[in-house]
């Protein structure tokens, strides 16, 4: 299987007590943070994935939110591509997943079917586009669309932009959003006619027949609970898809998971259970309900079957008062030793067929030190129990970047990488 | 006041693509009603009008039950305004009287503004439709925000037992569930036309109306602030403009009577 290193980019310095009087979206007030270390959140987040990719991870994933102090990467195409040319520049093959830009947030899908283009081409074919809807907060809040033509307005996004990309000849659009008279980007991907889409998604039957309708990836975040919804939601995506003539390959289905590695699992809470809980709390725990459904995002009946089921699925709606039990309990994240986060990484990917997985390392005020070392135990001793998992299987991952030639090779003389090869394997 | 027989009456629309569905009651001289952006209540509001008149209440297109997709039909405001006027001839309405409340209110002078023939009168109960700097209309944060949080945008007083009665929910805890949704749905059908802010130009063509026109208003809205009256008086040539005291957005379930004195008066008049 395929495993990428996920990360968002919080500002890791909260005030205690931050939840108690603020939202961390859309109104967190900007006037908390000390610039000094806005600046040294953002540079961690670059700096550990570099680490990451030289300590062996298949690929990089950034996403994108806007007035947001959980994650502070309102283009997330800017992080990818410092990481991309760095990672370049030293040999280093990783493929480079946006989670991606928000189709029914934007205003100028042409930008983003320009700055994904652009990635494909600077990394020679290594771009994997997602394409989230977006959350209806960024959506409906921070870029005020009216909340009913979110989806609308995302899918003929997605659609403008796979036609931008592959078209030969200059195209008029008369869309009921966008009106283009000559469609005509350039660069246009290497990968054709389009890189590996894969469409994140909350887990609705909706989203996933379009998915599988398209032959795109389907992500699912672990935000949930794996332990309370991966049941319903893999069952419900499996059966679709049998129900729909597509195979049982796994890697349609791709898995975002936090994790965090120590020596032991008694170290592991001791060191990670603090800044865990900054995410949970001060975090995701922090967007208030109405914010993640502003009436018309959400048709009538799935408003009221959340409201009879007395919210959201699973964890999201009670995490600004989770324990750190429940966060491990309901595998949110999975903390231990590395023989730990190993075998119920393992059980779940095999139960549920995940074959690509996204693993995010840093959260909440975790600084760089610790960031690092997580990354790196979880490289060195988790990731090659992993890798080989769906091997026997034989299947082909034909949502994983076909790319041209080595990262060396597109870095050209390539004097400046230092010693090393180049990982080569799997690029099918 | 005794509640009048409430009828519904179904009227496709929009060359057959939108059933729009309308309340009808009492008797009389025909008059439109335009409800606000959480959806149609009939309330005691609407059995004052319906003793003099034969009222309209047309359900804004997605928040009929059972048909919400039918706001896809409609993608524009315009679209909007085209589909009523398109309504009011297939009821075959010459010239009713129009009542348009907060978004609802909007939708009315926008109508009396494109076809000045179309009404005999208009009452604008604190309409949306114009934005000033200096007086911001919190519509995102009412609607984004708690639900605790409603009454005090609507409400002057929200302990009354008219503003009681207008958020209760179902008597039947099982039908609250599907009422949530509902009227969830209702904003997002109606703040497809409306956000983040609901000015569509409507300052621009307001000069247009030429009925007589009354504003009513409550001094401390908390929603669309009282400033906005003066605007829409200036704007209307000859029109009235009555500030209600101790009276919040939401007029009827505020100051009743203070409400009834003036509207009744000016559609008698």
């Amino acid at each position: 299987m395929k495993v990428s290193l996920f990360e968002q980019v919080p500002y890791r310095y909260l005030p205690a007590g931050f939840e108690d009087q603020y939202s961390s979206a859309v109104t967190p007030p900007y006037h908390i943070v000390d610039p000094a270390r806005v600046q040294e959140s953002l540079y961690s987040a670059y700096a550990e994935l570099m680490h990451g990719a030289r300590a062996g991870f298949d690929g990089i994933v950034t996403t994108e939110h806007s007035q947001s102090s959980y994650d502070m990467s309102p283009n997330p195409t800017l992080l990818a591509y410092a990481v991309a040319a760095a990672a370049q520049a030293e040999g280093l093959d990783i493929a480079v997943t946006i989670l991606g830009r928000s189709l029914g947030k934007t205003r100028e899908p042409l930008k983003i079917a320009e700055e994904y283009a652009l990635l494909d081409c600077v990394t020679g074919g290594r771009l994997i586009a997602g394409f989230p809807v977006g959350l209806s907060y960024d959506a409906n809040l921070n870029a005020a669309l009216p909340a009913i033509e979110t989806r609308e307005r995302a899918r003929e996004h997605r659609e403008l932009i796979l036609k931008a990309w592959s078209a030969r000849e200059p195209f008029p659009w008369n869309g009921r959003f966008e009106k283009y008279g000559q469609v005509n980007i350039w660069p246009r991907p290497i990968q054709q006619p389009h890189p590996p889409v894969w469409i994140p998604g909350t887990g609705s039957p909706g989203t996933m027949r379009d998915i599988l309708r398209n032959d795109f990836g389907f992500v699912y975040l672990s935000w949930d609970g794996p332990k309370l919804v991966g049941r319903e939601v893999f069952d419900r995506y499996w059966n679709l898809a049998e129900e729909m003539g597509r195979d049982r390959n796994p890697y349609r289905l791709a898995f975002v998971q936090v994790a965090a590695v120590a020596e032991t699992d008694e170290r592991a809470e001791k060191e990670y259970a603090e800044h865990l809980m900054a995410l949970y709390h001060g975090g995701l725990g922090a967007i208030p309900g109405t914010a993640m459904a502003v009436p018309g995002y959400a048709e009538p009946a799935a408003i009221e079957a959340m409201v009879r089921a007395g919210g959201p699925a699973g964890m999201l709606g009670r995490m600004k008062t989770a324990t750190f039990k429940d966060i491990v309990d309901t595998q949110v994240a999975i903390v231990g030793s590395p023989a730990t986060v190993a075998d119920q990484i393992e059980a779940f990917v095999r139960e549920y067929r995940v074959g690509n997985l996204l693993i995010m390392l840093q959260n909440g005020s975790m600084p760089r030190d610790l960031t690092e070392k997580n990354i790196s135990l979880f490289a060195e001793q988790v990731l090659p129990r992993l890798r080989p998992i769906w091997d026997d299987e034989g299947w082909v991952n034909h949502w994983w970047p076909k790319a041209q030639g080595t990262a060396r090779a597109v870095a050209g003389s390539a004097a400046a990488a230092p010693a090393g090869t180049p990982r080569e394997e799997g690029r099918a | 006041m005794k509640a009048n027989a409430v009828r519904d009456e179904a009227v496709d629309v929009w060359d057959g693509r939108l059933r729009l569905h309308v309340k009808v009651a009492g008797d009389g001289p025909p008059l439109v009603f335009f409800h606000p952006l959480a959806g149609l209540a009939w309330d005691p509001f609407l059995d004052q009008l319906a003793a003099r008149h034969t009222v309209y209440a047309p359900q804004h297109p997605g928040t009929s039950p059972g048909d919400p997709r039918a706001i896809d039909q409609v993608q524009t405001f315009w679209e909007l305004l085209l589909c009523y006027e398109e309504l009011l001839r297939a009821l075959g309405l010459d010239r009713p009287a129009a009542v348009g409340q907060s978004y609802g209110g909007m939708v009315a002078a926008d109508l009396a503004a494109n076809f000045p023939r179309l009404f005999s009168r208009l009452v604008l109960l604190s309409p949306a439709g114009l934005w000033r700097d200096d007086a911001p209309i919190p519509l995102m944060e009412m609607v984004a925000g708690p639900p605790e949080d409603l009454p005090k945008y609507l409400f002057a007083h929200p302990e009354s037992a008219a503003a009681q009665a207008a958020q209760a929910p179902p008597a039947d805890p099982a039908l609250i569930p599907a009422a949530i949704a509902q009227q969830a749905w209702n904003i997002g059908c109606t703040t497809k036309f409306a956000w983040p802010i609901a000015d569509h130009g409507l300052g621009r063509r307001l000069h247009r109306v030429a009925v007589p026109t009354l504003v009513a208003w409550g001094r401390q809205d908390a929603l669309i602030p009282v400033a906005y009256a003066a605007d829409f008086g200036r704007s209307i040539a000859g029109s009235q403009v009555e500030v209600i005291d101790d009276c919040g957005h939401v007029l009827q379930a505020d100051q009743p009577e203070a409400l009834w004195t003036v509207v009744g008066k000016f559609l008698a008049g």
